[in-house]
């Protein structure tokens, strides 16, 4: 375990682990936390995992933790780094099994007074719309050719489908498709694992939330994403699903196998990785791209499910319209000035999100509590690698998180604060308790104070459905 | 060629072969067996125990075949579940017995059987090898750590 000697104070929200702490590290390694905020960060393996990073060949500046970092498996949750494409490497434990999972927030032109009598209907209609898709009988059956289209297409796919309007599509990260994707390159069995799960939930973390814009805090930033006070919004979480599961399983066991051919040797298999332009980095980028795409069409597909559950409900279509998609798991090919001269590099986000200059950034608080809506600054570019935090962070382990609340007293608890919970099992409740999660507005303030992202609104929950 | 039936009945046991430990985000399982057979064997029954299946109304049993070859033992048991994960998620079903018609340092043989679930109460999403360690431990019994990406 880290103790806070070990680490050199840069400023009041930025720490390093110097190169000299291990002898493998190639760069240093930065925490992005308040000093309250570390101590909890430094319980766990975390900080273990990001000196880990900072071996792998290529790595560029600094392995990065957002103020939401915890323990992950490989690469710690919270995680940015990059690597030289010429000499550097690509690892699908850098991105994770939940390839493209991600968020996006819908808007309405609904009050959320005009809407308070509807909320149980709305909350029981998108839990019947949505399948969590972890059994028989759930979303849309895709196969053959016709799922090949979809993992080359994304959102772009849906939009020729007619699941996706031009406008939802301009309002997606990369327009909701990743060029470059080749379906060959992904597995039949994670084809298999995909083919009826476009359009569902999956279990954990994921989610779909219908809130409200409890707070404006920047009214140019929120007038320009058509935001304004007391306004309906949908927040939509998950990604992949297993398709994508399988991409990074596959992959994984084809680095392990390769890696000693390319003379990488890692602290811990999880990091399996290969050189980016060798032939198996190129083929699992593609892969790679094929899950994001699928991700972005099922993030899409959702979105109708959503709007079908509203128009049962209104009895009429209510005007759903995208404020932006994000991902938080990805890999892409970006470019940063780097002792003093431009270099491409491949970034690896890991539950980490873009956060370009004026792009909508979606930060998803715990279950019950408030989320944000930012726009990324132009400091993100020097400082992160274009990244920031994906939501609060989780502090306390599922068994922990269930000894200290019953499904009872949690669903109580939400009640009393106004909130409906539609959820498919009462442990996957107990385990997103909101206790088991840092405190989002602490996670925010770091990053805005760092000044990589600006406030511009914050989310209050109404209705949260779970699978 | 060895032959060893593992009959997966969970929670009627008094000494479990396998525990869940702390994670902050996943689960993490110790799990230890006197063969590898057993190891295995239990590793599988305790993925399927946090998968909580739940049963469909069919009778039918099912059966299922795995083989593979990995660069070692610690890798062969994480490809393993992960193998019998797939199959979890594509055909519905979830196992309750295994024989190992062949088990070696880096290559198996394995014949599931079970039956036809309607749904699973927990999502894995993958077996990692994050900590995964297999090897003998003083008292001669085969362990590891697995940690589940959930």
């Amino acid at each position: 375990m880290f103790e806070l000697s070990q680490f050199k104070k840069i400023n009041s929200t930025l720490w390093e682990i110097p190169k000299s702490f291990r002898s493998d590290m190639r760069v240093p390694a930065r925490v992005y936390a308040s000093e309250k905020m570390l101590n909890e960060i430094v319980r766990d393996k975390s900080l273990e995992q990001l000196v880990n990073v900072a071996t792998l060949p290529g790595i560029q500046k600094w392995a990065l933790a957002m103020p939401d970092a915890h323990e992950g498996y490989g690469f710690p949750i919270g995680g940015v780094a990059a690597f030289d494409t010429k000499d550097g490497i690509i690892s699908p434990g850098g991105i994770g099994y939940d390839i493209n999972c991600g968020v996006r927030l819908l808007r309405t032109n609904l009050n959320k007074n005009d809407a308070a009598l509807h909320l149980n209907d709305l909350g029981q209609s998108i839990f019947a719309e949505v399948p969590s898709g972890l059994g028989r009988g759930g979303g849309l059956v895709v196969k053959g050719t016709d799922l090949d289209k979809i993992l080359v297409g994304g959102a772009q796919r849906m939009l020729e489908l007619g699941y996706a309007s031009a406008d939802d599509v301009a309002h997606i990260e990369s327009n909701g498709v990743l060029a470059g994707a080749d379906s060959a390159f992904v597995s039949a069995r994670a084809k298999a694992r995909g083919q009826d799960q476009l359009g569902t939930m999956g279990a954990g973390n994921h989610f779909i939330e219908v809130g409200y814009v409890e707070k404006i805090f920047d009214k140019d930033g929120a007038e320009k994403l058509n935001l304004f006070e007391n306004q309906l919004t949908v927040l939509i979480h998950t990604g992949s699903r297993g398709l994508g599961h399988q991409v990074a399983t596959d992959y994984l066991r084809i680095m392990n196998r390769v890696m000693p051919s390319y003379g990488i040797k890692l602290p811990d298999r999880e990091l399996a990785c290969a050189p980016f332009f060798s032939a198996e980095g190129q083929q699992y980028f593609s892969a790679m791209k094929a899950a994001a795409n699928f991700a972005w069409a099922n993030r899409q597909f959702i979105t109708f499910e959503v709007r079908r559950a509203f128009e049962r409900v209104w009895k009429e279509a209510i005007e759903l319209l995208v404020v932006y998609d994000v991902a938080h798991n990805i890999a892409k090919i970006e470019q940063y000035e780097i002792d003093g001269a431009k270099k491409e590099v491949i970034v690896h986000r890991k539950g980490a999100t873009r956060a370009f200059a004026d792009q909508p950034v979606l930060i998803p608080g715990s279950m019950g509590t408030a989320s944000y809506v930012l726009l990324g600054r132009e400091a993100s570019l020097t400082e992160s690698f274009g990244s920031t935090c994906h939501g609060a962070g989780r502090r306390m382990s599922r068994a922990q998180a269930k000894k200290q609340v019953t499904a009872a007293a949690l669903r109580e608890d939400l009640y009393e604060k106004g909130i409906i919970v539609n959820v498919g099992s009462k442990s996957g409740l107990t385990e997103e308790a909101p206790l088991a999660y840092k405190d989002v507005d602490d996670v925010v303030n770091v990053i805005c104070d760092v000044g990589i992202a600006k406030k511009i609104a914050r989310l209050h929950p109404l209705v949260v459905i779970k699978g | 060629m060895i032959l060893n039936f593992i009959h997966l009945q969970w929670k009627n046991t008094n000494n479990m072969p396998y525990c869940f430990r702390e994670h902050t985000a996943d689960i993490r399982m110790n799990v230890e067996g006197k063969t590898l057979n057993e190891l295995f064997g239990d590793a599988l029954l305790g993925m399927i125990e946090i998968m909580t299946p739940i049963k469909s109304r069919s009778t039918a049993i099912v059966k299922r075949e795995i083989e593979i070859e990995s660069a070692d033992t610690t890798a062969l048991l994480v490809d393993f579940l992960n193998e019998a994960l797939a199959m979890m998620s594509t055909e519905h079903e979830a196992y309750t017995k295994v024989v190992f018609q062949a088990l070696s340092e880096r290559s198996l043989k394995a014949e599931l059987e079970g039956y036809n679930i309607e749904s699973f109460g927990e999502d894995i999403k993958a077996v990692t090898y994050h900590e995964a360690n297999v090897k003998k431990n003083n008292d001669g019994q085969w362990t590891t750590t697995i940690v589940f990406d959930i």
